[in-house]
């Protein structure tokens, strides 16, 4: 594979070792996105039965 | 919650900036290697993947020793962010070394001092993370949170020396020499500059990744003791 002069044709390694990177940072912050919506969701839930509670 | 500060969206900015240029830097900028060709690449942000997993868990053993000495909940939230970011880049470190060694070395994986000792690393990071999870008082999982923190950070050096100190195929990038080392190279100014380059740049990925985590967690703390306080009302 090495020793014909030329490098060697390593393109589709390239490509799924960067396509790991990218995909396993994606994660980690489409993850961190979603748990930001999902507490803003529950913060507002909070603030709304706080506010029932007063009026009842 | 208060609003993002504009510190923080200034430096999403840079950071996004320096992560295009990175990408351009490796992919374009630097010289296909002349034996390895294009999965070399792969190397740059292998080795910037590692170092982030480093510096966080560095992070994560620092902050939990300045908890147990002042017992603020915000050291061990910090704690908390950086182990996430680490075993997520201790993750690709691993997993791009394997991609590189399957042309390279004609394996996905051999059990090298390096291989395993990253690996454990990970492992013992990935256990901090599902102990927390086992501890239902805030304190006790802090307390046990920063003493795990600082011992776990003992397999960051092995896994640095790991390299240095036994019998391995792994090349060694700094302070390279070892005849045995397969895939070893040397680096161009180029190839150099997009190195470092590549290091500096995940450094602000680590540093801002971490800023969002910790706002994270403190809301998460916030929404908590409001659930708490609902319940008990």
């Amino acid at each position: 594979m090495f020793l014909n002069g030329a490098p060697a044709d390593t393109l589709n390694y390239m490509l799924l070792g960067f396509g790991v990177i990218f995909a396993s940072m994606a994660a980690l912050i489409v993850s961190m996105i979603a748990r930001f919506r999902n507490l803003h969701r529950d913060l507002r839930y909070l603030d709304e039965l706080g506010q029932t509670d007063s009026e009842g | 919650m208060e609003p993002m500060p504009k510190a923080l969206k200034a430096l999403n900015r840079i950071t996004g900036v320096l992560f295009l240029a990175a990408c351009y830097m490796v992919l374009f900028y630097a010289p296909r290697e002349a034996v390895m060709g294009d999965v070399q690449r792969v190397f740059y942000f292998h080795v910037a993947a590692g170092w982030v997993g480093a510096l966080a868990f560095l992070v994560t053993a620092v902050a939990g020793a300045v908890y147990l000495r002042t017992a603020n909940q915000r050291w061990d939230h910090a704690a908390l962010a950086s182990v996430e970011i680490g075993v997520v880049f201790t993750f690709i470190n691993i997993v791009t070394g394997s991609i590189w060694a399957r042309p390279i070395w004609n394996t996905w994986w051999t059990w090298d001092p390096r291989l395993v000792t990253a690996t454990v690393m990970e492992l013992i990071y990935i256990a901090y993370l599902m102990l927390r999870q086992g501890i239902e008082d805030p304190d006790r999982r802090a307390r046990f949170g920063a003493v795990y923190g600082i011992i776990g950070f003992l397999s960051v050096p092995v896994t640095f020396l790991s390299i240095r100190l036994f019998r391995t195929i792994h090349p060694v990038v700094i302070g390279s020499g070892d005849p045995t080392a397969e895939g070893s190279f040397d680096m161009t100014p180029k190839m150099l500059q997009a190195f470092l380059f590549s290091l500096f740049t995940f450094t602000f990925v680590y540093a801002t990744l971490l800023w969002h985590r910790i706002r994270l967690q403190r809301l998460s703390e916030t929404v908590d003791a409001l659930k708490m306080k609902a319940l008990a009302g």
